[in-house]
């Protein structure tokens, strides 16, 4: 069954895929754990930073940059404290969630997605209305939301995009998170959450404004904010190891892509982002785009997955050159000067670079 | 027992650490010595009993210095959690004999013979201990300690040491016995000490020895855990003759010593202890709290952020404290550290905003705690010889704002002016100067004086700069004139170092100002460099200094300017005309100024060719005319001409609107008493064509709205008075009496102050 499931399945969740390692953590993990959780807080912080058990068991890394922001996130989980991650988009707040809950309750699918249009019932509980209409109100026409379902297994519960969900939708948290009960007038009952629940949210800083959290509800979370990468090579370390996996996952034909290949795309995004060049002699404008890492990332593949299907399996700057275009040209006339400017200005000067400057003149 | 039996003991502390005070205190009232030695230089031997005076603050730092070279210095700062103060105050509370041990800055601050001695290095570098060596041996000897802690998995190596303590159990003598084994293994891996490094333990050693011979039973030694256990058997066989052999010959200069007072914030500096402190306010907490250190430093942070008006409530503290722990849980140490709790606030309080924590990092982790000192303690050179310059010239030191006025032709209110002017160019700003309404001349300075206490600081900061005012503002100058390469700052630099009467200085300013002018191409930074050098060669007659170079080097400017300047104005937009227009002016005033015959005429010659150079923009091309009108280099009928050109209703109205306003601009009421100019509009106004008149109106209006209301009214009176007055004024031209009038000139020329007129 399982087989089956890694076979056909396009993405697995983080506790399948990661299965061997957590059983390995957890095979090893002699210091305390808090109530309900699989692992110690020790050891979540190794499966998220990586490293190597006493048996010499290599963990491999989820998360790569500032290893005291992992360690922060999950001390508040300790502290049954809910975790609010910010950060602009493509800065791995969702990646690192899921992997905390994976890590902490085994289990990363009690998930909410926050919309404009996400309701109370997907916080709270819904019913089913044909039993509902059959039986009255009764525990069995009531649908649980994964919150609850959290709070009755004492699971982590993961909210994404807490600043899309309306305001008053948002307050709905506010009891769970202080009394850590959540009510049900109708039956007049109340689900007491068991040890080990705990929510983590994560919130576009973009967005701040959309639905800024009241105050209150600010009060109950720690928040954490994940930096775009410090370092040139800390982000090609993150765009290389995400496209190793990508292409596994996709089964992509041809090789990894070359090292420099992934230096050059990270640099530009990094330049780009920074407005200013790397050796901090030159001026550059930035795009109205993020240049996230997430976005480095997906160039990078879909210029493998060029190259696998279309040309001879090696990547090539050509490959690279329109997803570079469209990654970075999101407003057609604002972001093409900008990146029109860069190309004639910093990419044409540059030595080894003539050959992603001239396909990348192609795309235009 | 064991420990009060042995005859010397040796306490192997972290400099400025609170742990190792409080276990120092506790192991000296176990140990009960009847003698201390402390490391520190014995220079300052004599000063070491001012430490118990009541009016005695820490922070405050110890200070010797070469009297005759006082930039050769060093300070021995400390607090009151450093452990040597701890011990000085035991000792002299006690009254038993304390002394420093250390090898005497009189040998260390020798002038190094050989290449290497850094001139700009700042104090606490250059007297700081070691030759260069490379970084990581030397930050172990500075703070080993730290090193230990961090191989023990603790990132604040005071709670560390709390930890070391309260694990031992054993009280706070045994710490030290543990301290002293774990630097003997540390050092065992080193490479031989530096021979600086050597030569101090070496006078220590003989320091220790002289006292046990001098017969006391119980010597207390507290020195950096680095070198503890190269004292811990002093009279080891053949020691005495080799450090005798290290410390032979070696040269001596004179040195000073004196108290004055410090600040945490200079604490968080390199010092003659070494390694300086990140976190003096938290050191302070640690050391005077005797409750939990975490619970006080998150409650001040909140209260902190509760006067800043951000939200911080009790419950925020509790979360904040609980986040800490946790996260030292997490990291494997027993109590959280100035790391967690950083974070712990960041999380909990600050909601991930990093901007509030600058003002927690400011007064929380660095403080701004200043120290004093008694009265009778002596003080630095440089305060010396501010303090006499201020009981002479009779301006007094207080807190309160004073206003002074002063005539720069009496000597005392000269050297007034120059005090102050010095004491702004080593940043210490005792006297703000102002301008006065309606009093504006070279003779007059008026100046608000008020005294800051760290003005003290600052003053002996600058102490490194020179022993009197006047040195330390010529030293510090020099080094900005150096380090400078914008003409604008170098000629401000000029103005200042003139008006502080410093002609060494200016003299090197010439230079570089020559030098710097010849190589920068741009002609706005020539031109906005002028009028200072003008206005200093005029005020050189006041204060008496040789003009002589400032005239070759605003000769040379000119020339400068008058090759770039038609380039320089060729397609100018309206911002930059406007900038332009305000430079031209300047520089025709700096060259009227300057009265030299030759540069005034190159200047005029490139106005002649602005004032007809085509698509100039009007505002520049208008002054070009009006100037060149003033200084009587055009005809009236040019002008004229030039005006009826401009104003064509040919061209185009915003280019003849600049022109105008360029022409008129600031000059209302000249306009009303300047007979030729009010003529010459007058005789354009009326000899224009009805048509044409209505359309030049409005660009006229947008120039003559720009004068004051005043203004307007006598011209409008005077424009209703008529042609007469013109035509008199005209008339009395004719039948002009010159001799008449030259009976008159000499009695003028008294009234005027003897100047003549040039031409």
């Amino acid at each position: 069954m399982i087989q089956d499931n890694e076979t056909t399945v396009l993405r697995q969740h983080a506790e399948q895929q990661f299965a061997q390692e957590l059983e390995a953590l957890a095979g090893q993990d002699e210091r305390p754990r808090p109530p309900s959780w699989r692992l110690s807080p020790w050891a979540v912080a190794t499966y998220l930073l990586g490293g190597k058990l006493a048996n010499g068991f290599v963990v491999s890394p989820k998360y790569i940059g500032n290893r005291r922001i992992i360690e922060i996130a999950v001390s508040t989980l300790a502290t049954d404290r809910a975790l609010l991650l910010l950060g602009v988009p493509g800065t791995a707040k969702t990646w690192v969630s899921e992997h905390l809950a994976a890590a902490v309750s085994g289990d990363s699918t009690l998930l909410v997605q926050g919309t404009a249009g996400t309701a109370e019932e997907a916080i709270r509980y819904g019913w089913n209305y044909a039993l509902l209409l059959a039986k009255g109100p009764c525990a069995e026409a009531l649908v649980p939301s994964p919150v609850m379902r959290a709070m009755q297994a004492g699971k982590v519960a993961r909210v994404e995009e807490l600043t899309r969900i309306p305001a008053d939708v948002q307050d709905t948290l506010i009891t769970i998170l202080s009394e850590k009960t959540l009510p049900i007038p109708e039956l007049n009952e109340e689900v007491q959450a068991v040890k080990g629940f705990n929510v983590i949210a994560t919130a576009n800083n973009r967005d701040r404004g959309v639905n800024e959290l009241s105050s209150a509800l600010r009060r109950r979370f720690n928040t954490v904010v994940l930096p775009t990468p410090a370092t040139a090579d800390e982000e090609v370390t993150i765009v290389q190891t995400r496209v190793a996996a990508i292409g596994r996952a996709l089964e992509l034909p041809g090789d990894a892509p070359p090292i420099e290949e992934i230096r050059r795309v990270v640099t530009i995004f990094r330049e780009l982002r920074e407005g200013q060049t790397a050796d901090g002699k030159t001026k550059v404008k930035s795009p109205t785009a993020t240049m996230s890492t997430a976005e480095a990332i997906s160039v990078m593949g879909s210029g493998l997955a060029l190259a696998g299907h279309f040309g001879d399996g090696t990547l090539r700057a050509g490959d690279v050159a329109s997803g570079l275009t469209g990654a970075i040209v999101k407003d057609p006339v604002q972001d093409a000067v900008v990146w029109k400017e860069y190309l004639e200005t910093v990419v044409k000067e540059r030595d080894g670079w003539s050959d992603l400057y001239r396909a990348c003149r192609k795309e235009m | 027992m064991v420990v009060t039996a042995r005859r010397h003991f040796v306490f192997g502390v972290r400099h400025h650490g609170p742990g190792s005070a409080r276990s120092v205190l506790g192991a000296l009232e176990a140990y009960a010595p009847d003698a201390l030695l402390v490391e520190g230089p014995p220079d300052a031997d004599g000063l070491i009993a001012l430490a118990a005076h009541e009016e005695m603050q820490p922070p405050v730092a110890l200070l010797v210095y070469v009297p005759d070279a006082p930039q050769r210095a060093v300070f021995y700062p400390f607090a009151t959690f450093s452990p040597e103060w701890v011990a000085l105050r035991y000792g002299l509370a006690r009254s038993i004999p304390v002394r420093f041990m250390d090898l005497p800055q009189a040998h260390r601050l020798v002038p190094a013979v050989t290449v290497e001695a850094p001139e700009s290095a700042s104090p606490e570098e250059s007297g700081a201990d070691e030759l260069p060596v490379e970084g990581a041996a030397r930050a172990l000897r500075l703070d080993p300690l730290a090193r230990l802690a961090e191989i023990a998995g603790f990132a604040d190596s005071e709670r560390w040491w709390d930890h070391l303590v309260e694990s031992r159990r054993g009280g706070h003598a045994q710490v030290f016995d543990a301290i002293n084994d774990a630097m003997a293994a540390l050092r065992e891996g080193e490479a031989e000490l530096p021979e600086l490094e050597s030569r101090r333990e070496a006078y220590m050693r003989t320091a220790v020895r002289a006292a046990l011979k001098e017969g006391c039973e119980r010597l207390a030694v507290v020195c950096g855990a680095w070198h503890a256990p190269a004292l811990v058997e002093p009279e080891r066989k053949g020691a005495a003759t080799a450090d005798r052999a290290l410390l032979k010959g070696l040269p001596k200069v004179k040195t000073a010593a004196a108290w004055t007072p410090w600040s945490y914030d200079r604490l968080s500096f390199r010092s003659g202890y070494g390694a300086g402190v990140d976190s003096p306010a938290y050191y302070d907490l640690l050391w005077s709290c005797a409750g939990s250190p975490p619970v006080h430093w998150v409650t001040q942070a909140a209260r902190l952020m509760r006067e800043k008006d951000l939200d911080a409530s009790s419950a925020h503290i509790i979360e904040a404290v609980r986040l800490a722990e946790a996260l030292a849980a997490l990291r494997g140490r027993p109590l959280p550290g100035l790391e967690e709790l950083d974070e712990a606030v960041l999380t909990v309080m600050c909601f991930g905003n990093a901007a509030p924590m600058q003002l927690i990092r400011r007064k929380l982790v660095i403080g701004d705690r200043l120290g004093a000192v008694p009265e009778e303690a002596p003080v630095v050179p440089l305060q010396e010889d501010l303090a006499r310059l201020q009981k002479r010239l009779r301006v007094p030191v207080s807190a309160d704002e004073k206003d002074y006025d002063l005539d720069l032709r009496k000597p005392i209110d000269l050297e007034r002016s120059q005090l102050l002017h010095r004491l702004r160019l080593l940043d210490i700003a005792w006297g703000e100067q102002r301008e006065e309404h309606g009093k504006k001349g070279t003779f007059h300075e008026f100046w608000r004086v008020q005294w800051h206490p760290e003005f003290v600081v600052q003053l002996i900061d600058a102490s490194r700069w020179g022993s009197t005012v006047a040195d330390a503002a010529g030293a510090r100058t020099l080094e900005r004139v150096h380090t400078t390469a914008s003409l604008r700052e170098l000629t401000g630099l000029l103005d200042d170092a003139l008006l502080a009467d410093l002609p060494a200085v200016v003299e090197a300013l010439m230079t570089a100002i020559q030098d710097t002018a010849a190589q920068g191409g741009d002609v706005v930074e020539l031109m906005a460099a002028l009028p200072a050098l003008a206005r200093a060669g005029r005020y050189g007659n006041v204060r008496q200094a040789d003009t002589e170079m400032i005239a070759a080097v605003s000769d040379g400017l000119i020339e400068r300017i008058c090759v770039g300047l038609p380039n320089a104005c060729a397609s100018l937009n309206d911002e930059a005309a406007d900038a332009m227009f305000g430079h031209i002016v300047a520089v025709h005033d700096a060259v009227n100024l300057l009265q030299r015959a030759a540069q005034r005429e190159a200047w005029l010659g490139v106005l002649g060719h602005l004032a007809q150079q085509g698509g100039l923009h009007g505002l520049v091309a208008g002054r070009a005319v009006r100037l060149l009108h003033e200084a009587g280099t055009w005809e009236r009928d040019d002008v004229e001409r030039r005006l009826h050109l401009a104003l064509s209703t040919a061209n185009d109205p915003g280019q003849a609107a600049g022109w105008i306003e360029g022409f008129l601009r600031g000059s209302g009421l000249l306009l009303v008493h300047d007979e030729g100019l009010w003529s010459l509009l007058d005789a354009w106004v009326t000899g224009l064509a009805g048509e044409h008149f209505t359309a030049v109106l409005p660009l006229l209006r947008r120039t003559f709205a720009t004068f004051s209301a005043p203004e307007r009214r006598q011209m409008g009176e005077r424009a209703k008075r008529g042609a007469p007055a013109g035509v008199g004024a005209a008339v009395a031209t004719d039948a002009f009496d010159f001799e008449r009038a030259a009976r008159v000139l000499p009695m003028l020329a008294r009234i005027l102050g003897a100047a003549e007129e040039p031409a």
